[in-house]
């Protein structure tokens, strides 16, 4: 099996069934490395189940994960482990251990995975939080600082090791809309500055063609269409348009239409 | 009918799961224990003495109080039967025997069930909940290493030094009752308590409890760590962790007494 070198994740084929249902049905994806990637859909759609496959926090039912020119799908775990060390993690509500202080958090990864003298894990988690714009906070406890301040944390421990990657899982949500910018302009930073590939889970259409240099489009369990910002925005596909623009009525009706409402009803 | 027996089909195969899920569990902490013979850096001391503090230490005052109120309630009683057959002296043996063998033990575990085993699934709970074991899995730490390992060795060495204290206070409780209470006299009393007491009521007993600790640790670990959907999740584990625990620990001490008392031979 042969790997594009320009992509740092392929995905053949990914099939995921919980019981008999698909959530993800037969996806096929490839990340560019150095870039940053946005996995859009609603609700739902798969996009968080598929982020969690990539990390290797669920299995496969069937299909190949290739990550850095290896197939993660039906890896053990200490491999995968190994593998993990590539990628940072930023999950949706931060998940901050809640019992460390924000210095101790960031520093989790470097005590646990390196032999670094204290002094020298100090100093890089100053420069980890500097680089999220929190300089000074590495005594606060997570209960102490706002949500924004603690998606600003968890991206510092995100980036603790240098990861080649970066998953971000909805990382404006519940967040004011100005917050939300800056988590996105430090996302782009990121990739820029450091050159680190990004994976973007969100369905903020905004941020999403904000920051993003390739767009993907989930819609039950399949990729629907896969595209440049630009490209998606001038989709002739009527799902893709209703889905940028936001529109209760469309491809995907709101409202049932009387004939099937009434099977509905008379079924049970 | 056959909704019944479908019933205890149903009943008996969750129960079979949840022990078989045990099993797994407490195989991977011997996999990681195993492993921290040969490899630095597995299980952190901090960790551990952390743990054996909160788990320990804090849980002295409590054991104190309920291993010395056993003892007085143990003494009362006994002197109140021994009463009738004339034998009051022998008091002192009643209370100082099955506190070693039974009741410090039992005591102990149920008491450290509440207090630890509670928190331990609480806390896990929450942690699953709030994704920050995600978390750990994806920064390449195993969370039975990080989590669960450190806390079934606290729990396995503070255990059974818990239930020595609660020995020791339940026979001072025995004590007091019987001179103050009963009258008999203190140096009789003493002597009784320890002509009574051997040597294998006391490992008998501290090897119980060094069961019921990994018994308790396993339990409240599992049942944090597999919580799901939010608060309701952590309460229902909460709950089950503590009333599992110690439905085992009774059933398991059954068993463990029926085999140092009758299968091996002394």
């Amino acid at each position: 099996m042969s790997l594009n070198p320009e992509n740092i994740v392929e995905i053949k084929g990914l099939v995921k069934r919980f019981d008999d249902r698909a959530v993800l049905d037969g996806i096929d994806l490839e990340i560019p490395a150095g870039k940053t990637t946005v996995i859009m859909g609603g609700s739902g759609c798969g996009k968080s189940t598929l982020l969690r496959h990539i990390i290797g926090l669920l299995k496969p039912t069937e299909g190949e994960i290739w990550i850095d020119g290896e197939n993660v799908a039906g890896m053990k775990e200490k491999d995968m482990n190994r593998v993990r060390r590539k990628f940072g993690m930023l999950f949706q509500g931060s998940a901050l251990f809640n019992s460390m202080t924000v210095g101790d958090n960031v520093a989790l990864p470097l005590r646990e995975h390196t032999d670094l003298p204290n002094e020298i894990i100090r100093i890089i988690v100053k420069v980890k939080l500097e680089l999220v714009g929190l300089t000074g906070f590495e005594s606060f406890m997570p209960y102490q600082i706002s949500g924004g301040m603690k998606k600003r944390v968890a991206l510092a421990r995100a980036i603790a090791l240098d990861p080649k990657m970066v998953f971000y899982d909805e990382p404006g949500a519940g967040l004011d809309p100005i917050t939300a910018s800056m988590i996105d302009q430090l996302i782009h930073d990121l990739s820029r500055k450091l050159k680190i590939t990004s994976v973007v889970v969100t369905h903020e259409m905004k941020s999403a063609f904000r920051i993003a240099d390739k767009v993907v489009i989930l819609h039950k369990g399949k990729v629907l269409e896969v595209g440049t910002a630009h490209e998606i925005q001038n989709s002739k596909n009527p799902y893709v348009q209703q889905f940028i623009k936001g529109e209760p009525e469309g491809a995907i009706p709101f409202y049932q239409t009387s004939d099937a409402y009434l099977k509905g009803l008379l079924e049970t | 009918m056959r909704d019944f027996f479908g019933k205890i089909g149903e009943t008996s195969a969750f129960l079979f799961a949840g022990v078989g899920r045990l099993f797994d569990l407490f195989a991977s902490v011997v996999r990681v224990v195993v492993s921290a013979f040969y490899q630095k850096k597995v299980i952190k001391s901090e960790h551990v003495f952390h743990q054996m503090v909160l788990m320990g230490v804090d849980s002295l005052a409590i054991i104190c109080l309920v291993g010395s109120s056993v003892g007085m309630v143990l003494a009362l009683q006994a002197a109140y039967q021994l009463k009738l057959f004339g034998a009051v002296i022998y008091t002192g043996s009643l209370v100082s025997v099955s506190m070693a063998r039974e009741l410090g033990p039992l005591i102990a575990a149920i008491v450290i069930t509440g207090r630890v085993g509670a928190r331990m699934a609480a806390e896990l709970g929450t942690m699953t909940v709030q994704e920050e074991v995600d978390a750990l899995t994806t920064m390449g730490l195993n969370p039975i290493r990080y989590l669960v390992v450190p806390r079934c060795i606290a729990l396995m060495v503070m255990l059974p030094c818990l239930t020595v204290v609660a020995d020791v206070m339940g026979m001072l409780g025995g004590f007091l009752i019987g001179t103050i209470g009963v009258h008999i006299n203190p140096y009789l009393y003493l002597a009784k308590n320890f002509d009574a007491l051997v040597l294998k009521d006391i490992y008998t007993g501290l090897s119980k409890s060094g069961i019921f600790a990994l018994l308790i640790a396993l339990v409240s670990c599992h049942q944090g760590l597999s919580v799901e959907g939010g608060a309701e999740g952590v309460g229902k584990a909460t709950t089950q962790a503590v009333v599992i625990s110690i439905i085992l620990i009774i059933v398991v001490d059954c068993l463990a007494t029926a085999v140092f008392y009758y299968a091996i031979p002394t």
